[in-house]
């Protein structure tokens, strides 16, 4: 056996370079929740002072547990599967439900990026599709749904995804969106088929330019009309909210998720490291970077936000002010956008009778209310960005920007996710007598796949979005830190990475492992318990066609019997190789002790 | 006005009828004062006439609005007489285009409740019957077919020149054959395709060159190892299996 690793060892590829596999782990980390999430928990949770729960927790949560799965894929030199399977054979079962969690989030991460395909692909017109409403089929007007909602609803909800009413009503797969679909597929493959060799040189590509675009971006956004109002708006600091627990979860679970931690697939990429490599060094920076990407994509996103606020709040004075000259006759310059409120009250009190006829359609305009639609949820970012930069001048430059940007972060934390798969797939040994396993791997994701692109799609992605890798994450990461740190050991940890890097584990390293990582990961997930039997059933937002808005339903049962049926299965990987492992084990201990007894009768 | 010398007219022929020498110094007095009332009357009431034709909220009447700064901003024109009479001729324009066959003057198109803002409403009479309105359907075909010309005699558009209940005609959506998202993803997959088929062309190459190779050079990476390179340094000695670490895996 011992030959047999040995050959391995040397037959297994390796990174170029550290630099390569330091931007893989940043092209990974750095994704889509960095530009859309971590802006909105801020705008949640008080702005500013958000920054001090989310650092505290990326000191004590995020770099200790990046550091010890940067470790263990380092010294085993193996993928997920077999990295446990050596920690301790009981708990083997740890990276199949790393593997069974990154396969959920494999089929449905991409269609994130075939929506990003989609919308890059519709920027090359004059006019973007999202900008107006299409005219009805008599030509009198725009077509009612898109009249109800926004134009950018419209596009996402009925041009885009064609989403039918409820998750119930199934209808036909949405071609364009399966050959978007298709196209994101093949360039994973394209991607990840050399293994190393081809991923590596790609994340040169995928961790640096989104930084460009991102720069170029901030330019333009701080320099739009209105920016400042959400930048100021994001910066100052709510410190009330600190008194609520729900913002300490939020940023324990946004480190958590934003690092990728316990998918296997930060194992996967230490696993092709040199044995020696300086993961310490990289595992702190990897986790600086990420966490700064965030704040400076907030920024960026909060310019975008104060934009697109201002001109919301602008277009409803000019909608009031033009209300009311046509109402009361008056001459076209005696309210401007400015006086508008004082004309309102003057008018109230000259011609009350009037202004009572006036009724519901005077709007209140009010710019903290703009600011404060908070934004989640990838369908909903897509819409508030396109609606953002549709009014920006030379709008399809920007656009193209854009959706480049998004789908440079979703295919870099694609790779991950999909090598989190392969990687410890093709050590095991019946999976590598198959030919072309990355093949197969990618098109069986893209059949799959092909379900979230039908009529009531999107809903089944928000499903798998919402459960298909939250709570298992926690558990599993729990698992490991405890089996790491008590059943492997810390003093057997320790000697490995004295082994590795040279010098012993700092005692930062020591406590945070050992104690504080899982007291709070413990306390994480009772309240992600607590919370889930304490929201009742579960629902999700429908998209209703006459009302032209989201609508609140719960799931029927059998969609509830899914979801629970996703969060045990790759749970229960755990217990249950647990036991197939010691059953096994009884049987040859029992059969050994038999041949012995046989053996001394003889 | 044109209305009323018809009436004096015609009222004064009828009198000259009747009259006679024996009556022609009374009647005239009479004339002269018939005539004078009526002329009255007619200055009083043919605008009144006009008046019950067009009104706030008429039947058979269009409010228009114009917003000239909202069009124009620091070029806009001012509003003045001149300018309604042009939007008289420009609708009595729009009647004859549509109309085809009656001759529509200026004096049949009626303007009303003139305000600041500017908007002011208008009805449109028959040309052989002044006191008969042309109804609301026809008007609003004439507006529609002429709608362009009209906007640009007044350098306007639809948005800023409104006619309150005839709602723009929409541009209808170009539909091109091959939608142009379609062509942009047949340039970046056919990019891709070629890519891989490159790449596969590349490995097989790459591989045939290997088995080419592996005749001459046999297992040369074991004996790499039992030579003493590690990590492409070559060491003093011979690799001693014997030391090797075992224990890395959790004994049960």
């Amino acid at each position: 056996m011992i030959d047999a690793t040995m050959g391995k060892d040397a037959a297994r590829a390796e990174w170029d370079n550290p630099m390569q596999f330091v931007l893989a782990c940043v092209s990974y980390a750095v994704g889509l929740g960095n530009v859309w999430r971590f802006p909105y928990l801020c705008q949640m949770h008080g702005g500013g002072g958000f920054l001090i729960p989310y650092m505290l927790m990326l000191v004590l949560l995020g770099v200790p547990l990046f550091y010890m799965e940067l470790a263990i894929g380092q010294k085993m030199r193996l993928g997920s599967i077999g990295a446990w399977r050596a920690i301790s054979p009981y708990l083997g079962g740890v990276g199949m439900a790393s593997v069974v969690t990154s396969m959920y989030l494999c089929l449905y991460y991409n269609v994130i990026n075939a929506w990003s395909f989609w919308y890059l692909f519709h920027s090359f017109q004059s006019i973007l599709p999202w900008a107006e409403c299409p005219a009805n089929s008599n030509l009198t007007g725009p077509v009612e749904e898109c009249e109800r909602a926004t134009p950018t609803q419209y596009f996402f909800y009925r041009e885009t995804l064609d989403i039918s009413g409820s998750i119930e009503e199934n209808g036909g797969i949405h071609m364009g969106q399966a050959l978007c679909l298709l196209l994101a597929w093949i360039i994973v493959y394209l991607f990840i088929v050399k293994g190393v060799k081809s991923t590596g040189k790609v994340v040169y590509f995928t961790a640096t330019f989104p930084y460009l675009v991102l720069i170029i971006y901030l330019i333009r956004g701080v320099t739009l009309h209105g920016a400042i109002n959400g930048v100021k708006y994001m910066f100052t600091p709510k410190m009330e909210q600190l008194a609520k627990p729900t913002t300490w979860i939020n940023a324990a679970t946004q480190i958590f998720f934003s690092l990728g931690l316990g998918f296997g697939s930060l194992i996967a990429f230490a696993s092709y490291n040199q044995y020696n490599n300086n993961f310490e060094k990289q595992a702190i920076v990897v986790s600086m970077v990420n966490s700064g990407t965030s704040i400076f994509a907030s920024i960026v996103t909060f310019s975008i936000y104060g934009f697109k606020a201002t001109f919301n709040y602008e277009s409803c004075l000019e909608r009031v002010r033009l209300l009311l000259l046509n109402t009361f006759d008056l001459a076209e310059d005696t309210i401007s956008l400015e006086n508008v409120n004082h004309w309102i009250a003057e008018l109230n009190r000259t011609h009350p009778e009037q202004f009572a006829s006036l009724g519901g359609r005077l709007e209140t305009c009010d710019l903290e209310a703009e600011l404060d639609t908070a934004v989640e949820g990838t369908g909903l970012a897509f819409i508030v960005y396109s609606e953002a930069i549709k009014n920006m001048p030379v709008s399809q430059l920007w656009s193209v920007l854009y959706f480049i940007m998004l789908l440079l972060l979703g295919m870099g934390s694609m790779l991950g996710n999909v090598i989190a798969v392969i990687t410890p797939l093709s050590d095991l040994k019946f999976i590598s007598v198959l030919s072309y396993p990355v093949g197969l791997v990618c098109l069986f994701c893209l059949l799959l796949g092909l379900g979230f692109t039908t009529r009531s799609g999107n809903y089944w992605f928000t499903m798998f979005n919402d459960y298909g890798a939250t709570f298992s994450l926690l558990f599993i990461v729990l698992i490991e830190v405890i089996t790491v740190c008590y059943i492997y050991g810390i003093k057997r940890f320790e000697k490995d990475v004295e082994d590795m890097l040279g010098h012993r584990l700092n005692w930062y390293w020591k406590i945070m492992l050992a104690g504080v990582s899982p007291i709070l990961l413990i306390a994480l997930f009772i309240f992600y318990i607590v919370n889930y039997i304490q929201g009742g059933t579960p629902t999700y937002q429908a998209w209703n066609k006459e009302l032209g808005k989201s609508v609140v339903t719960e799931y029927p049962p059998y969609a509830q019997a899914f979801i629970g049926l996703l969060l045990a299965s790759s749970v229960c990987c755990i217990p249950l190789t647990a036991l197939y492992t010691y059953c096994k084990k009884r049987n040859l201990a029992s059969g050994k002790r038999e041949r012995t007894v046989s053996t001394v009768s003889l | 006005m044109h209305c009323c010398s018809h009436i004096i007219l015609l009222f004064g022929q009828a009198i000259c009828t009747v009259g006679d020498n024996c009556y022609r110094a009374v009647t005239f007095l009479k004339e002269g004062m018939l005539v004078w009332i009526l002329f009255l009357l007619c200055q009083v009431g043919a605008p009144a006439l006009a008046q019950d034709l067009c009104q706030r909220d008429a039947p058979n009447g269009y409010k228009v609005r114009i917003s000239l700064k909202t069009a124009l901003g620091e070029d806009a024109y001012e509003w003045n007489q001149s300018e309604m009479f042009f939007f008289q001729a420009t609708m009595a324009f729009a009647m004859r285009r549509h109309f085809q066959m009656e001759t529509y003057n200026v004096d049949n198109i009626i303007l009303c409740v003139q305000t600041s803002r500017v908007s002011f409403w208008f009805v449109v009479t028959s040309p052989d019957n002044t006191t008969m309105l042309i109804p609301k359907a026809d008007v609003e075909k004439a507006v529609r077919m002429s709608r362009h010309r009209i906007n640009n005699a007044f350098l306007l558009s639809d948005r800023t020149l409104e006619f309150l209940g005839i709602y723009p005609t929409l541009a209808a959506t170009v539909n091109p054959d091959t939608p142009p998202w379609l062509i942009v993803f047949g340039v970046v997959i056919g990019a891709v395709c070629a890519g891989i088929i490159a790449l596969l062309v590349s490995s097989l190459l790459q591989k045939r060159r290997k088995e080419k190779g592996m005749t001459e050079d046999g297992q040369d990476e074991e004996d790499m190892q039992v030579k003493g390179v590690e990590n492409g340094i070559n060491l003093d000695g011979t690799y001693n299996r014997g030391f090797t670490d075992d224990d890395r895996f959790t004994k049960l």
